[in-house]
């Protein structure tokens, strides 16, 4: 079996430690025998979505992000349809943002994506904390850190988790996140795959059912480690 | 708020909290120079942290005394911004100033925030409250130049670099950049010696409309590694992608904009035939520098300090003498043997700083065990996703024998290193992990370590030194 994912503009959204969540993926695929391969693409790259299996859009500043929606509308018809056709989908910080229909800023409107119902303003400050969320997804706790000046409404869709501590989409609602189909959106960067394994795997599973069939599943790892780490912020912020 | 003052030892008479008279200020001055003074000598034991008290106390006693003190500075104040090579750059331009035969006001500790900066002059001040200087180098954090520039105005700032550093406190490095350009413009009569290397400083110094002078490395000196974090790598004017001749280190390089024309500035201060390994050495001009200090990134350090002292109108004749005995003993690179074992720890808190304190490691070919301690106190960012932006692989090598982690967030990374194939040792004490290393290591010791765990282990190691002898 092999996975590829598909690292879009790591040149422009790449803040956080992103790094980190494409060599989580590598690493768990690589691990169990699962080949994979990442493709990192330039803005002006042409993107062909039926040859990837993960999709990863990162974080990058409200500057970056300017830049980056301006290129995305030539491909959001075929990110759109490869979405609807189940695709995984990981988006994190400003790519969270740029999945729905807009970000209002200070400085003027970025257009997103449009490939969930949602959409964010700019709001009063920024929200950065370390967070805790409760996921219907997973046993362990969602942990990571959250930096930013986007308040994200979700409208109806599902949320990733309930927030134990820290702020989430918009400091109100209690949630944080989006799952749509297979895609994630999250505020959460730390990064976020490394200590939630648990979710890396979801993505990997999901990926490879679409590619081989339902009944795929995916062999356990020694994450001890992981826990560990996992545990350490969980037990520090919330009991 | 009312208080009373007493006047010719009788009369007592109410007055505003706001109403000063000429004799009360400088009553005022003194006693808060005073209590800086006994303040500060009372924390001196608990290190920086008293440093920050002093400063604290004497603002609150007199609150323009930073403003007042730094007016009697005779000659010109620098000011130190960057992200990396503060510390090091402000503590060698204030000896090169020295060797000059100047006296140099500075904040040697690194405490950069208004009550640090406002210790260094109130401690500084003699008895009679008033400051004996010819020059203050000081050291500032980006986000406290809007608190400092307006009561200090200084008239030279070195630029070192930006990188992307506790984006959980500064949000964006746009957003740092911002706050930089703003405070520069502030004071349009302030030099600006900039780093010409670096897009993102220079960039601030030519659209700032201040007066700029730049050093840098003109030619290429080692091979960049390519998965490096770089900042900036867009044009600051036009948004296109630069061009880069060659890379130093993280963005730090030869760049230029296929569009606009933005392009690395011709540099005034440009370091030839550069040298880096147990010793650094290069040309500037028709000057010889040698240095007897690791990492390539010294180099810049050492060039904006010369840079610095050359702007100001010295020779920079005695500079080698100053570099032979700068010995700084504050956590960067410093030495320490303790019972046969060489130890030696250095500051290593974002990325671009981490990945050079590896590469000044490894330029050691000695087997070695490595101690990586990482805090998330407030000072040091309470984000450590950073982590995964450094190129630990590079510790994979054979001659590393062993990595212990360690510190407050110890098993953050350890899993950093799992993900690069690194086995790690877990001892968040870091007196302990010391110990258990020198006892069954290589007897070659580094330990990196970030902010607030530097000012400890430095503590640990000056305590072993004498318990040890």
């Amino acid at each position: 079996m092999k996975i590829t994912i598909g690292h879009l503009y790591p040149d422009l959204l790449n803040l956080y430690g992103d790094r980190g969540n494409i060599q989580c993926l590598m690493k768990r695929c690589l691990w169990r025998g699962i080949q994979a391969e990442t493709i990192p693409f330039e803005l002006d790259d042409k993107i062909d979505f039926s040859r990837l299996d993960i999709v990863l859009l990162g974080g990058g500043s409200d500057r970056e992000q300017m830049l980056v929606c301006r290129k995305l509308r030539k491909i959001q018809k075929d990110f759109r349809a490869y979405v609807e056709s189940d695709g995984v989908v990981i988006a994190i910080c400003g790519g969270y943002q740029l999945l729905g229909n807009y970000y209002r800023t200070d400085q003027g409107m970025i257009t997103g994506l449009e490939l969930v119902d949602m959409y964010t303003e700019q709001g009063e400050g920024r929200l950065i904390s370390n967070i805790v969320l409760k996921s219907d997804l997973f046993d362990m706790p969602v942990v990571g850190f959250e930096n930013h000046g986007g308040r994200t409404f979700i409208k109806d869709n599902r949320p990733l988790g309930k927030v134990l501590y820290g702020s989430g989409n918009d400091g109100k609602s209690g949630c944080e996140g989006v799952v749509y189909r297979n895609v994630i959106g999250t505020y959460l960067h730390g990064p976020l795959l490394p200590k939630n394994p648990q979710l890396a795997d979801w993505l990997i599973l999901k990926a490879l059912q679409k590619k081989y069939g339902p009944e795929v599943s995916l062999e356990p790892l020694d994450d001890t480690q992981e826990k560990e780490a996992n545990d350490y912020v969980f037990h520090r912020f919330v009991k | 708020m009312w208080r009373e003052i007493k006047k010719d030892g009788e009369r007592r008479e109410r007055v505003p909290a706001g109403y000063w008279g000429l004799e009360d200020m400088k009553i005022r001055r003194l006693l808060a120079v005073w209590a800086a003074k006994l303040s500060g000598f009372a924390c001196k034991k608990m290190g920086r942290q008293g440093v920050t008290w002093a400063g604290k106390i004497a603002m609150r006693i007199y609150p323009p005394i930073l403003e007042e003190l730094s007016r009697e500075v005779r000659r010109d104040i620098f000011v130190v911004c960057g992200t990396n090579g503060k510390t090091t750059t402000n503590n060698m331009l204030c000896s090169a100033l020295e060797a000059e035969g100047q006296k140099v006001i500075c904040n040697h500790t690194g405490s950069n925030m208004l009550n640090g900066v406002a210790a260094a002059f109130a401690l500084s001040a003699g008895l009679n409250g008033h400051i004996d200087a010819d020059y203050a180098c000081i050291e500032v954090d980006e986000a406290s130049t809007r608190h400092i520039f307006p009561a200090i105005r200084p008239d030279y700032m070195v630029l070192t670099n930006l990188f992307r550093d506790q984006l959980d406190r500064y949000g964006e490095i746009d957003i740092t950049m911002n706050i930089l350009e703003e405070m520069i413009r502030t004071v349009p009569m302030m030099k600006v010696i900039v780093n010409g290397d670096d897009a993102l400083s220079a960039y601030l110094a030519m659209d700032s409309g201040n007066d700029y002078v730049s050093y840098g490395i003109g030619d290429q000196v080692m091979e960049s590694g390519t998965s490096e974090i770089r900042e900036g790598r867009f044009c600051k004017c036009c948004g296109e992608r630069l061009n880069y001749r060659f890379y130093h280190y993280s963005q730090l390089g030869d760049y230029e904009c296929p569009r606009c024309g933005f392009a690395r500035p011709g540099l005034d201060f440009d370091a030839r035939d550069v040298t880096v390994g147990d010793q650094i050495a290069f040309r500037v001009g028709d000057r010889h520098i040698v240095a007897g200090c690791r990492g390539f990134y010294n180099v810049y350090n050492i060039l904006a300090a010369y840079a610095g002292v050359r702007t100001a109108g010295f020779s920079g004749d005695h500079f080698n003498d100053m570099l032979k005995h700068y010995n700084p003993e504050n956590g960067r690179m410093e030495q320490f043997r303790i019972q046969g074992v060489s130890i030696i720890l250095n500051l290593a808190k974002n990325p671009a700083g981490f990945n050079q304190n590896i590469s000044a490691v490894m330029q050691d070919p000695a087997p070695k065990d490595v101690i990586i301690a990482i805090n998330d106190n407030a000072q040091d960012g309470t984000d450590i996703s950073w982590l995964w932006d450094v190129d630990f692989d590079r510790f994979g090598e054979d001659n590393v024998k062993s990595v212990t982690v360690s510190g407050i967030r110890c098993q953050d990374m350890r899993l950093r290193l799992k993900y690069v194939d690194i086995p790690s040792i877990l001892e968040g004490d870091v007196e302990k992990a010391i110990r258990d290393r020198m006892k069954d290591g290589t007897g070659n010791l580094y330990v990196l370590v970030n902010y607030t765990a530097l000012f400890s282990t430095r503590n640990i190691l000056k305590k072993l030194e004498g318990e040890l002898k």
